[in-house]
């Protein structure tokens, strides 16, 4: 038996066998068990533990914000064009001449992104480092703790997003101002945009955390995440047919539009059925996580 | 108590778990020893439901792990040194934990101070070492309070202060009646810890007894004999069963008969013996014995696993 301790910060753990645990532990194992709003507490306090989380908060806000303001003097220019070249200014009533109310959301693509790869990450990152034995040892049944995680994750989207969004229309009234454009960020067209992105958002997040489930790897979730939002987009355009035309609409990133429509434009989903299209993107992955989180190893 | 039947665990073609029974008692320290890859971590896995078992069960106080109403009240565990996020504080990966629980600050304060992670509380665990990850894994199996412990190599690791340190907390714990589980591939480590020892080789428990019997129960009784007559007492003992053999000048190692029966035949030819030491088998003997036995039977079937099995036992 070493009765000998050389550093003194060490001496506590060496008699914390005999003496330590006397004191503290009772033998009684009785006292709550799991609630949710007790793995919700956990999974906040998870969620904002972790610097590489805020740092991808504070990184939305920028970009949101960011793109905000560049958005604004960007459609400053187009509108001081068109005031004197008739090009510009039969490009700028095609636009449907109100460019000025899409500019506190034109950095939502990035905060997709963001949000999405955060959704992925706060999942994958439970099984790459093994946190997940962890946090399914003290909830056994799962389900609570996926659940919870969600709601962390779906909410800070949302309320990020939204205040990100506010945020931006702040900063681009001045500079729009400045090219006499008008900019009414309580009118219902503006709490639309600001409302149906933030819940966008919130859906990639969910999305996210779904593949970063069924994936359990960062990269292969993030990868798949990108795939769907910015590649499938794209690749569906190039190839020809009508099947694929016709399969774009109903892409997730192809929903936000329609949603924020002022009328509906032809050839275009409805609003009602983009957010059913949305919803089904949503819920689809997030109940087959769900399901083989329940039924698979940790 | 933990209670295993036909517990079985198949990985694609590999069957890491083979219809295992075992019952771990409260008031004891358990060993479950095994070279690696034996089945030990996935059987841990299965018992707190991380793992489902293909077939069988297990279950904690009576009821599967999964079933309890207080989980890490009832059995806290140390799987893994490292199943915690990385970048996150031990500090605030226990209060994470505690929260699920409402188990109060004050109990992550008190097994922060009990494991000895006070100065490193609030570091990343990312930066830990091996040693102060198994102290973090043990702080967390220890934040409940709970009934049953079950502890995954928690040595490995660890400075030899600290394996002290996780020797004592084991017979302590178990002491005041708790269900201690404890693996290891280290028998010298099970033999000063454990009270009662559950062997596994290849998926299978070989043995299941105290370790006492474990020790005694296998191979025959040795003594050391120091004579100045050694030919002449080697000429005495011959006999069916008994085997002698000079080590050195006046020294003999006798198998086969015990102390009383050497000293008798001695003191009738008047012959004097001035040592007489009974040689207890070491666990790691005994342990090389059971697991030879398995690599034998297993080699009917399979041939060439013998070598792993062996060479992870030593």
């Amino acid at each position: 038996m070493s009765s000998t301790t050389l550093d003194p910060s060490r001496r506590g753990a060496q008699s914390g066998a005999g003496d330590v645990p006397a004191r503290r532990m009772s033998g009684t194992s009785a006292g709550p068990g799991p609630s949710f709003l007790r793995v919700l507490n956990s999974e906040f306090i998870k969620f904002r533990t972790l610097l590489s989380t805020l740092i991808l908060l504070g990184c939305t806000v920028l970009v949101v914000v960011g793109f905000g303001a560049l958005s604004a003097w960007g459609t400053g220019q187009f509108a001081e064009a068109a005031a004197t070249d008739p090009e510009a200014a039969a490009a700028f009533a095609s636009q449907g001449g109100d460019l000025a109310v899409g500019v506190p959301t034109s950095g939502i693509a990035f905060a997709q992104l963001i949000l999405g790869s955060l959704g992925v990450l706060l999942m994958s990152s439970e099984f790459t480092t093994g946190m997940a034995r962890s946090t399914f040892a003290a909830v056994p049944k799962r389900i609570p703790a996926y659940a919870a995680k969600l709601l962390v994750v779906m909410v800070t989207a949302f309320v990020l997003t939204a205040a990100s969004v506010y945020l931006a229309g702040l900063v681009a009234l001045p500079i729009l101002d400045n090219y006499n454009l008008e900019l009414d960020l309580a009118s219902s067209q503006s709490v639309k945009m600001l409302l149906v992105n933030s819940l966008y958002v919130a859906a990639v997040a969910a999305i996210g955390m779904a593949l970063g489930s069924l994936i359990r790897n960062s990269a292969g979730g993030i990868m798949s995440l990108v795939g769907l939002f910015f590649v499938a987009p794209i690749a569906f355009q190039l190839i020809p047919g009508d099947f694929f035309v016709e399969a774009r609409k109903y892409l997730p990133g192809n929903t936000v539009e329609p949603m924020t429509a002022v009328q509906h434009v032809p050839d275009t989903l409805e609003a009602w059925q983009a957010a059913m299209v949305l919803g089904a993107w949503v819920v689809i992955p997030v109940v087959l996580a769900a399901v083989l989180l329940k039924k698979r190893d940790v | 108590m933990i209670e295993a039947r036909g517990l079985t665990k198949v990985y694609g073609e590999k069957t890491a778990v083979a219809g295992v029974n075992f019952t771990v008692e409260a008031g004891r320290v358990t060993g479950f020893l095994g070279p690696n890859g034996a089945g030990k971590s996935t059987t841990m896995r299965m018992i707190m439901g991380l793992d489902r078992p293909t077939s069988g069960t297990v279950t904690v106080n009576g009821a599967p792990f999964a079933r309890h109403a207080a989980p890490l009240r009832d059995v806290g565990a140390l799987l893994d040194a490292k199943a915690v996020h990385t970048s996150r504080s031990a500090y605030n990966h226990l209060l994470a934990m505690a929260a699920t629980h409402s188990i109060p600050k004050k109990r992550v304060h008190d097994v922060i101070e009990m494991t000895g992670l006070a100065d490193v509380a609030k570091k990343k665990v990312g930066g830990f070492s091996l040693g102060m990850g198994q102290r973090l894994g043990i702080a967390a199996a220890l934040l409940g309070d709970p009934q049953t412990v079950i502890l995954d190599e928690p040595v490995n690791g660890l400075d030899p202060e600290g394996v002290v340190w996780v020797r004592n907390l084991v017979k302590y714990l178990a002491s005041e009646g708790r269900t201690v589980f404890l693996s290891s591939h280290l028998m010298s480590e099970m033999a000063v810890t454990a009270d009662h020892l559950i062997v596994i080789g290849r998926g299978r428990i070989i043995a299941d007894a105290p370790i006492q019997e474990i020790i005694t129960g296998r191979g025959q009784i040795r003594t050391r004999v120091r004579t100045d007559q050694p030919d002449r007492l080697m000429h005495l003992l011959a006999g069916d069963g008994v085997s002698v053999e000079l080590q050195e000048n006046e020294l003999l190692e006798v198998t086969g008969l015990d102390p009383r029966q050497i000293a008798r035949a001695a003191l009738d030819s008047r012959v004097m013996v001035y040592e007489l030491t009974p040689l207890q088998a070491s666990l790691e003997e005994a342990y090389m014995e059971l697991t030879k036995d398995e690599v034998e039977y297993h080699s009917l079937i399979t041939t060439g696993a013998a070598a792993p099995v062996q060479s992870g036992g030593n």
